[in-house]
Parts: C-alpha cells; sequence; structure tokens
C-alpha cells in the first residue's frame, strides 16, 4: 500500500527508512515516480491502489433489486456490455478493466456497506457512476476521504461538481437538474408565455435544483407547486390541485413510474395540460409500456402514449437509430451484451463507459489515482464523445455534461425544438453551444484514443 | 369545489384499499388472535399470479377468481405447515414468524415474477365520471372497489354472526381448550380462518394493484396505513376496519392535497395517536371486558 500520509510515523525509526521516506517525498514533489511491481513500497507519485500490469478493478453500486430497480438495473449491464469491448479489444493500455457491480437496493445504508466492502476489501481503484442523490451522497464523504477517483456520478445533483474544493476527487456526469430547470424554463417563457405553469416535483434535492433553475426564467408564470413523497403512489390529491390551480403546462421533475401515474390519474381527473417532463421521467420506452397495458383503449398503446410530452435530451437514444453513436452501442450491445434489447438506460451506461474509458487513456499509461483525476480536470473539457453538449471539467468544476436540447415525443421519438442549449449553474446565460460537440462521430474502433 | 370534491372521491378510495386490506387482518385476528404481518406478501404473491394469469391471455375474471382460489390455498398451507407451529406459544414468535415470512414471500416473488414495475390492466374504463361538464375523479374502477369491500364487509359480518361456523371459529380462536371440549374441531377453524383472510387479503391485493402500477413491493406504501386501519377500528370489527380505513383515507388525501406530502405519514400516526387516546380500544371495541 502507498501512504504517504502515513509513511512518517512507520519508518522514523531508521535511517534507511529515512532515506526511502525523503526519497518519496522528492519523487512526488517532481511528479516523476515511476510505477512499481508488486507496489509494497511508497516509492511513486500516486497512489496505483486496484491497478496491476494487466488490469484495473472499478467498483459501481447500483439498485439491482428494489423500487428503484427498473430501468436503472439496465445501467450496469450496458457499461459492462461496453467494458467487455474494450476488453476484447485489447484493454486500455494493455490492461483489462474489471467491474465490479454491488446492489444497494437504492437504500443509502446498503450503499455505505456495500461502497466499504468495494474500497477496503475490493480495493478498487475507482468508483464509476453510483447512482442516486440520496445513496451517493451517503458515501461521497468517504470516498474523497479515502482518496477514491469518484468519477461521473449518475445523478444531476449539484453537489457532485460545484465546490471541487471539498470533493476533489468526485466529478458529475449528466446535466444538472438546475441548468435542465434553467433550459426548460427559458423555453417556455420564450414559445409558450402565456401559458399558466404548474410544477410536479419530487420533494428532495431533485426537484429543488429542478425549480431553481425553472424558477430564473418562469416565476410570474408559475400558478402553482406539488410536490410529491417518493414511495407513496396515491399523487390524486396534487394532480387535482395543479387542475385546481389551472395550470395548463406542467414541468415535471419526477420519476418514470410517476410519470406513469401522473397520465393515469390524470385520465380520471379529466385533466389534459401540456406536459414537460424532466430527462429522468420521461423514458417513452419504459413509461410507454407502463401504459400500453391499460384497459379498452383508455391508454393508447405502446411508446406512442407520452405523444406530444415535452422533455429534453443530451445523449442520443434508442430512437435515433441512424446515428453513429447509436449504431455503435448497438454494435457493442449485440456483441457483448447480455439478454434484452438495447435500451435507454444501456446507452446511458455505455456513454458513461466510453468517457471513463477515455479518461482512462487520458491520464496515461502510468496510471495512478493522482493521474486520472488531474486528466479529468485538465483534459476532460475537449473530450469528444457521445454527449450533445461538451463537459464543463476543469480544476474549478467538476460538474458534467453542459447543456441539452428541448424535445417533443412523438411515436416514441424526440423531435429537436431547440438548437443544443449550453449554460452553467447560477446566473450564467444560456446559448448555443458552436462547440460542434453534437456533430461528433465515434472513432472507427469505438474505443477512444 | 371541484378539487374539494376529487380529493375527497380520492380519499374515499384510497379508504376502502385500506379498508380491504384491514378487513383481512381483522378477519385473521378474529379466527386465530394473531397480528398477520405477512399478509401484504401473501396478497402481491396472488395479485401478481393474476397478472401473470392476463398477460398469458386469461381473461380478469378468470384470473380474479384464480387469485381468490390461491389466496384460500396459501393461506391453509402456510397455517398448516408453518404457523401451527407457533400457536400457543408466546405471542412474539407467532408475529416473529409472520415477518419473516414476509421478506421470504417478498424475494420469493422478486426471483419469480422480476422486480420490475408492470401495469395491472382492468375491464373497466379508467376515465372520471362526467357531470355536467366537469369530470369528478370517480372511474368504473374505483366504483368496483367501493362495491367489493362493502361486500366483503356484509359477508364477514354476516359469517361471524349469523353463522353456526362462524361461532365456531370465534370460539375457537377465544377459548381453544372449552371449543375442544364442546366438540369444534379447533385446528380444522384455525385452518379456515387463515385461508378466508387470505382470500380476503387476495382481494384487497386485486383492488389495489387494479388500473396501476404492481411490483414485488407494491403492497408496502399500504401496509401500514392498513394496520392504522385496522387498529382504529378494533381490530376485531369488520365494520371498524371499513370506518377506520375511510377516515384514514379521506384524513391522508386531504393533508397530502391542501398540506404537503411529506407530512402524510405523520398525519396517520397523529390520527391513530389521537384515536387510541379517547377509545383505547379502538372506534368499534367491544372487547374489553373480554379481556383477561
Amino acid at each position: 500500500m502507498t501512504n504517504k500520509q502515513r509513511a512518517p510515523w512507520v519508518v522514523r525509526s531508521t535511517t534507511a527508512a529515512v532515506g526511502l521516506l525523503a526519497g518519496t517525498l522528492v519523487l512526488a514533489g517532481c511528479g516523476a515516480g515511476g510505477r512499481e511491481d508488486g507496489g509494497d513500497e511508497p516509492a511513486e507519485a500516486g497512489s496505483t491502489v486496484g491497478v496491476t500490469d494487466d488490469s484495473i478493478k472499478v467498483g459501481a453500486h447500483y439498485p439491482l433489486t428494489g423500487v428503484a430497480a427498473p430501468g436503472y438495473s439496465e445501467i450496469p449491464t450496458g457499461a459492462q456490455a461496453y467494458f467487455d469491448y474494450v476488453n476484447a479489444n485489447g484493454g486500455v493500455y494493455g490492461r483489462q478493466i474489471d467491474y465490479l457491480v454491488r446492489d444497494d437496493a437504492y437504500d443509502p445504508s446498503q450503499t455505505t456497506s456495500v461502497t466499504d466492502e468495494l474500497v477496503l476489501q475490493e480495493e478498487i481503484f475507482a468508483m464509476l457512476g453510483g447512482l442516486g442523490t440520496p445513496t451517493h451522497r451517503a458515501v461521497v464523504d468517504t470516498l474523497n476521504e479515502e482518496e477514491v477517483p469518484d468519477l461521473f456520478v449518475s445523478s444531476g445533483s449539484l453537489q457532485w461538481g460545484d465546490d471541487p474544493e471539498a470533493k476533489p476527487w468526485t466529478f458529475g456526469w449528466q446535466p444538472d437538474y438546475e441548468i435542465e430547470g434553467k433550459v426548460i424554463g427559458q423555453y417556455i417563457s420564450e414559445n409558450l408565455p402565456d401559458a399558466k405553469v404548474g410544477l410536479f416535483l419530487q420533494d428532495d434535492d431533485f426537484g429543488a435544483d429542478g425549480e431553481k433553475g425553472v424558477r430564473q426564467y418562469l416565476d410570474s408564470q408559475i400558478v402553482s407547486v406539488q410536490k410529491y413523497t417518493s414511495g407513496n403512489t396515491d399523487v390524486g390529491p396534487q394532480v387535482a390541485a395543479l387542475q385546481a390551480d389551472g395550470a395548463d403546462l406542467v414541468i415535471a421533475f419526477d420519476t418514470p413510474a410517476y410519470t406513469a401515474l401522473t397520465q393515469l390519474v390524470s385520465l380520471s381527473l379529466g385533466y389534459s395540460p401540456q406536459w414537460f417532463y424532466s430527462n429522468v421521467g420521461s423514458d417513452p420506452t419504459l413509461v410507454g409500456g407502463l401504459l400500453s397495458n391499460f384497459s379498452e383503449g383508455a391508454v393508447e398503446g405502446s411508446s406512442s402514449s407520452l405523444d406530444g410530452v415535452l422533455t429534453t435530451e443530451y445523449i442520443p437514444g434508442v430512437d435515433a437509430p441512424d446515428d453513429p453513436w447509436v449504431q455503435l452501442w448497438q454494435k457493442v450491445w449485440d456483441e457483448n451484451g447480455s439478454d434484452g434489447d438495447l435500451t435507454n438506460y444501456r446507452i446511458y451506461g455505455m456513454s458513461q463507459a466510453y468517457t471513463f474509458v477515455q479518461a482512462l487513456f487520458a491520464a496515461g499509461e502510468d496510471l495512478t489515482r493522482e493521474g486520472l483525476r488531474d486528466a479529468v480536470e485538465e483534459q476532460g473539457g475537449d473530450f469528444a464523445g457521445p454527449n450533445l453538449a461538451p463537459y464543463r471539467f476543469s480544476a474549478d468544476s467538476h460538474m458534467g455534461i453542459a447543456g441539452m436540447r428541448v424535445v417533443q415525443l412523438s411515436g416514441g421519438k424526440g423531435e429537436a425544438q431547440t438548437d443544443i442549449l449550453v449554460t452553467d449553474i447560477g446566473d450564467a446565460e444560456i446559448t448555443t453551444d458552436d462547440s460542434g460537440q453534437a456533430d461528433d462521430a465515434p472513432p472507427e474502433s469505438g474505443i477512444p484514443e | 369545489m371541484q378539487q374539494l370534491v376529487n380529493t375527497a372521491l380520492g380519499g374515499i378510495t384510497l379508504g376502502m384499499v385500506f379498508a380491504a386490506f384491514a378487513l383481512a387482518l381483522v378477519m385473521i385476528w378474529r379466527s386465530t388472535r394473531i397480528v398477520n404481518f405477512a399478509q401484504a406478501a401473501m396478497a402481491m404473491v396472488t395479485t401478481m399470479l393474476a397478472l401473470s394469469l392476463i398477460e398469458r391471455g386469461w381473461s380478469y375474471w378468470a384470473a380474479f377468481l384464480a387469485a381468490l382460489a390461491t389466496g384460500f390455498v396459501l393461506g391453509a398451507v402456510i397455517e398448516r405447515t408453518l404457523v401451527r407451529r407457533v400457536e400457543g406459544g408466546p405471542e412474539l414468535n407467532a408475529v416473529i414468524l409472520t415477518l419473516g415470512l414476509f421478506i421470504v414471500l417478498t424475494a420469493g416473488a422478486e426471483i419469480v415474477f422480476g422486480s420490475d414495475y408492470r401495469s395491472f390492466p382492468v375491464p373497466f374504463s379508467l376515465s372520471g365520471t362526467e357531470i355536467g361538464g366537469t369530470t369528478y375523479a370517480l372511474t368504473g374502477f374505483d366504483i368496483f372497489t367501493v362495491v367489493a369491500v362493502l361486500v366483503t364487509m356484509g359477508l364477514l359480518l354476516a359469517l361471524f354472526q349469523f353463522t353456526d361456523i362462524g361461532l365456531r371459529m370465534r370460539a375457537a380462536a377465544h377459548q381453544q381448550e372449552v371449543a375442544r371440549l364442546l366438540g369444534v374441531k379447533v385446528g380444522r377453524m384455525l385452518t379456515l380462518g387463515w385461508a378466508l383472510a387470505a382470500v380476503v387479503g387476495s382481494l384487497s391485493g386485486l383492488l389495489i394493484g387494479g388500473g396501476s402500477l404492481v411490483h414485488p413491493h407494491y403492497m408496502e406504501s399500504v401496509v401500514v396505513f392498513g394496520f392504522v386501519a385496522a387498529v382504529l377500528g378494533g381490530l376485531d370489527s369488520p365494520a371498524g376496519a371499513v370506518v377506520g380505513g375511510l377516515l384514514l383515507g379521506v384524513t391522508l388525501s386531504f393533508v397530502s392535497g391542501y398540506v404537503g406530502s411529506g407530512l402524510v405519514a405523520l398525519a396517520a400516526l397523529v390520527v391513530l395517536v389521537v384515536v387510541l387516546m379517547v377509545r383505547p380500544g379502538g372506534l368499534f371495541s367491544a372487547t374489553t371486558a373480554r379481556r383477561v
């Protein structure tokens, strides 16, 4: 184990060891330490825990069982398929990626125990894509104290990236809910200035961050704010209140099951506003599948049941089979995937895994935890990838993708309503992205260089 | 006005759902003096089974009856093979056993049926009722729910009050020794009690899941409120269970719609504490004199 902090205590007594310590410090100071095989001696520039000559151990926590499992449990299957693809094509600098997924059932206390297991027993090199705001919040401090790179958290909460000094090892990935709220707010204030807007929010950071963004542009148009508690499936009272307050456009920061529930309840209330679901809650395949079974044509079939709904998009999904990225994901899934079809959740996992492999290549052949973190900070802003807008990664910000576009669903496909709009948290302006990020195509090999 | 009516209607339907669940608890309490914590999981299993049958092309009503029949068998089998071993022992043993069953059944259902959300179609319209140009939140399925719960309540009342077998079941539950001396086949009565309770439980599962989304955990959001409803009613009274369910459903619906959904669980607790302070045995208790 290499642990510079502990070294003075251990070796103070012998001169030889003091010499070794001095050497370590000098090497660390120059950043010139080479990797040493067998790795018991603290003689290199950074931590190589979880890295050997031919493997890199990566951990993740996802809800594989329980109420949050539908949809989300598919994300790691996508990531696994992409890592298999990379491994089959030679790995990263000859190292195979060993991807360990643990089930936390979306329960923060379980997230803590599986993360301890991954960090202390499995000795992972990095955590990748741990899912959920309440769940990941329970382990983010531990990961930072243990100095484990905590890349690309699967949640749009601001806290992963807005304060890199407090959490130097944690990085976001998807656009945060505040900028999503801003983009939605601006779109409505410009295109639907007469709409009476209702907000349907999950009663936690997810809803609060979204509302903060929306209010920057729409404050005076909002006529009703209703919050639901995740776990209570009776949303009738909230939707009835939105209806009573006269909202004719409802912005929902909710999860897919609640999207389906709001649609069912609206039907029984005879309430038909324009719905605008956040990206998280709008997966047309999942929600449409849920709604399709209901009786006697009361809800129309399959993915078209969300026709006319507005939402946002930040990576290409299964509705765009001609997109070169989706073609790559399809190929990867066909070659390496497990059972089932390619879904947007699997694409999410693959896109994240792609960015991770990109970061590993950027960190160079002598892989260390510090090197990986620095590579994302220094080069992450220029990573080409499936993301439609660039990442915001720098030494000052660990926020992920900078923007998205507004789309309207029709027959399960998203039709673009805007260009790619980019912005940042706070009062940063919303601008059209001119980086050409959305036009990136994957490299021939399907592996970032 | 429309919101008031809709919130009240929503509360009534919700209350009936709690009542259905509470009825099953009352049933088992009356016939075996055990509080069955596994009730929710048993109802979930039969409902998931019904959904699987519907997905294979069965009609709703055939699957509905199949679920009730499976509930009957499941209840009887669980009583004969598991609960029988702890009956007559310390009460805590039975409680722990049913809690364990709850976990085993839920985990088993996840393995067999998967943990995905699935929609449970019903042969009723899911649109509200339109009166004078205004749509009220009362769907065909809601009406069916209300009717089914009231009928079940009536049948249970009749069973316990007016039939010989109901009398024998109560006797077996209260005074096993005496009942046995008088020729009541106590073991058979206990099995029957569990079987019938599981039928009522299955009905509640079908009513709660119908026209909405089900997964192996879908009963868990109802289970606590169902218990509160049963305790409100006094655990011993079918009518009490229905009144308790309605009281709770309407209260929670108004709290959720007019105060905030975050306070729903707290409101249920407040209702429970207030009712138990005023009437410690529950609203419809008549059993305090019998307590030994």
